[in-house]
């Protein structure tokens, strides 16, 4: 530009040229210019920079003065001059422009809707670790709820009782049984719930292990809320703590083996050898009653509550007894062999019999309803849901029964031995046989959904729930199964020479067996364990 | 007006004539034409615009004869039972994706609000937390601190070994 002007030169030019719109610096959107006049002194450069930015701005207040269409037209020129390496240049500028991150844009109700989509815990728990509002936003437990719903972590207030002596699903204890008051959350509750199923694969800790100094024969086992109750063919009856596994007490008085036994709240209630059905109060200690009456060894004992139970013997005759009165109410004649087994549901009682059959009685009269005629050897087996009836017998079969009408509705064949443990659980049915196989039938079509070749010798004990069966056998193994599809899992301890019994829960796990001559019993538990603190080499006797 | 037709306004006005069946997917139209009754007056729909509305016609007539699913069982809930048609269908860019959410929830269009949120939480599953933040270019506004006991409050749910 030249300054010197001729006189001529009209000073409106000058001003014309100093009146150009000089807006302050509008936000620059990429790349950064150097600003002028602020480092570099007033080169040529800058004043051709300062014309670029003049175009620029001109370019965009008419850009922004245009409609949709004359600006879509625009662009389309503007691209459609562009090389290779500026469409990538713009392509990446724009991709992460026309990103959104949803679920912080969204309503929280659509956010939440989403992620009830996601089925994996590992996906939620990275997702909360993007953001500040992302992790925020997976801490609402409408998720967490969704989540325990889909693994089905529902909260257990079953009592074990009201199913069969050796099946049983407790509520998750407080894992902070100091902090009573703490807020309920289904992410806690999931997390729990996870760490559990997941110790039950792959972990979980022996809390407690015992050695007898004998080798006594273990006949029967009860783990509730409170109580581990082990009853003992020496006569003894051993009771611990179900939440640590601690010995409590042993309850002596029997004077042959004990072969039956069933706790309800503190009220335990044992038979035997020696013919007798005791009552004692598990946190005295005290045995509150003797009940006389069998002529033969009582073989089987189940309660209804607190009050009642019923008693099945090898002299062939069951008794009801009231138990807090101690005094006989029925005896259930009619069995022409030993009683083997008994189940009770609500008003109730079936009994097996090694006479070839079962008989469903009422409770309240003591009357015979119904003979179940069908097995051709004896039966040593049954599982009532108050419905169905299903026994397991010497012939090799199980057979399923209305005990409504008395008929047989089906025959289970595919043992090729005694079907000596089962367990019933809605339409599931879970059998073990001397032929050391286990069997998953669906009672609906009465059909074996699942084989699994166990043991190498005899099932001498299984449970199950709705995840998992354990198994014990005679080859001194004890496994676990996922129930669902029927495959093994792992082995849950290291080897003994037989397996005795099992109870499981939800966190643990109850194992009688005899290793080395000696009879051990280990509790396993699969809550969440920070540091090991394993006690064992207690003994009992 | 033809009967069993009805008409829609987007937002910038422009007008949709579509049979009345499609629109009946939307439970807002379904409930307003309850309301209205017969009429050849257009709805205005403020909250769509004339792209979006374009496809939720698009997606309303493809299912127009799907049965309508009153009550949805929460524990079978997944997002992996997506049809070829329907994934085809949401893929477009994020933007669209986010206007189709919206307007799926506003018109109550129950099948496609699902699907579109299908979609987007499997843009999510499966990924560590910076392919996430990728994939919708997120900041991670995290201390440091902060970071570390996010992580360990999530130690739980990674791989667990004995």
């Amino acid at each position: 530009m030249q300054r010197t002007p001729p006189p001529h030169v009209p000073w409106v030019s000058i001003a014309a040229f100093h009146s150009l719109p000089t807006p302050a610096p509008s936000p620059q959107l990429f790349p950064q210019l150097p600003e002028a006049g602020s480092t570099c002194p007033p080169t040529i450069t800058t004043m051709i920079s300062t014309q670029a930015e003049d175009f620029n701005r001109t370019v965009r207040m008419g850009f922004q003065n245009m409609d949709n269409l004359q600006r879509q037209r625009l662009l389309a020129e503007l691209l459609n001059t562009c090389n290779t390496e500026q469409l990538v240049f713009v392509s990446n500028y724009i991709s992460p422009r026309l990103k959104r991150d949803f679920l912080k844009d969204l309503p929280i109700e659509i956010s939440l809707h989403i992620l009830s989509f996601i089925d994996d815990p590992r996906t939620l728990s990275r997702a909360s670790s993007v953001s500040k509002f992302w992790r925020s936003l997976l801490n609402d437990d409408y998720t967490w709820k969704n989540l325990c719903a889909r693994h089905h972590y529902y909260f257990h207030n079953k009592r074990c009782n009201s199913n069969s002596n050796n099946s049983s699903s407790l509520l998750l204890e407080s894992s902070n049984s100091n902090s009573r008051c703490v807020r309920f959350s289904y992410k806690d509750h999931f997390r729990r719930r996870y760490v559990v199923e997941s110790n039950w694969k792959n972990g979980g800790r022996t809390l407690k292990t015992h050695i007898s100094p004998d080798s006594g024969v273990v006949t029967s086992l009860q783990m509730c809320e409170n109580f581990i109750v082990v009853g003992m063919d020496n006569k003894k009856i051993h009771v611990f703590g179900a939440s640590n596994g601690r010995y409590v007490k042993t309850l002596t008085g029997h004077e042959g083996g004990v072969w039956a036994l069933q706790y309800f709240d503190e009220i335990l209630v044992s038979g035997g050898c020696d013919r007798d059905v005791r009552v004692w109060n598990l946190i005295t200690g005290q045995c509150k009653h003797v009940l006389h009456g069998h002529t033969s060894t009582v073989r089987s004992l189940k309660m209804k509550n607190s009050k009642i139970a019923v008693s099945g013997s090898r002299d062939t005759t069951l008794r009801i007894w009231d138990i807090e009165e101690g005094r006989m109410l029925h005896l259930l004649a009619g069995h022409q062999a030993s009683v083997r087994c008994i189940e009770i549901y609500e008003n109730l009682i079936v009994s097996g019999s090694y006479d070839c059959t079962a008989r469903v009685w009422d409770m309240s009269t003591g009357q015979c309803l119904h003979v179940l005629q069908g097995h051709f050897s004896q039966i040593y087996s049954i599982a009532f849901d108050g419905q169905k009836i299903v026994t397991g017998s010497l012939d090799a079969t199980a057979r399923v029964w209305s005990a409504q009408t008395g008929r047989c509705l089906g025959v289970l064949q595919g043992h090729t031995s005694l079907v000596g443990q089962m367990q019933l659980h809605e339409s599931t049915l879970v059998t073990g046989g001397s032929d050391g196989a286990i069997r998953i039938w669906d009672l609906e079509t009465n059909q074996c959904v699942h084989r699994i070749a166990a043991h190498d010798n005899s099932v001498t004990c299984l449970q199950f729930d709705d995840k998992r069966i354990v198994s014990g056998g005679n080859d001194g193994h004890v496994k676990l199964w996922d129930v669902q599809t029927g495959s093994f899992i792992r082995e849950l301890t290291t080897q003994g020479n037989a397996v005795w019994r099992l109870a499981f829960n939800d966190t643990k796990a109850v194992i009688l067996l005899q290793r080395e001559s000696k009879t051990v019993m280990e509790v396993l538990d699969f809550d969440e364990c920070d540091h090991l603190s394993v006690e064992c080499d207690d003994t009992w006797n | 007006m033809t009967t069993g037709k009805i008409k829609l306004t987007s937002s910038e006005g422009t007008e949709f004539v579509i049979d009345k069946d499609v629109g009946e997917k939307s439970i807002l139209l379904k409930n307003m034409l309850e309301d209205v009754g017969e009429n050849d007056m257009a709805i205005p729909l403020p909250n769509v615009t004339g792209p979006i509305l374009t496809k939720v016609i698009e997606y309303c007539t493809h299912h127009r004869d799907d049965p309508v699913i009153t009550q949805d069982d929460d524990s079978k809930k997944t997002s992996d039972d997506i049809d070829e048609w329907d994934s085809e269908f949401c893929k477009v860019d994020q933007g669209t994706l986010f206007e189709l959410i919206l307007a799926a929830n506003y018109l109550d269009i129950k099948p496609l609000l699902d699907l579109t949120c299908k979609t987007v939480a499997n843009m999510i599953k499966g990924k560590s937390p910076e392919e996430i933040r990728k994939t919708f270019n997120i900041t991670n506004d995290f201390t440091p601190e902060e970071e570390m006991q996010v992580k360990h409050e999530n130690e739980w749910c990674e791989e667990r070994t004995t």
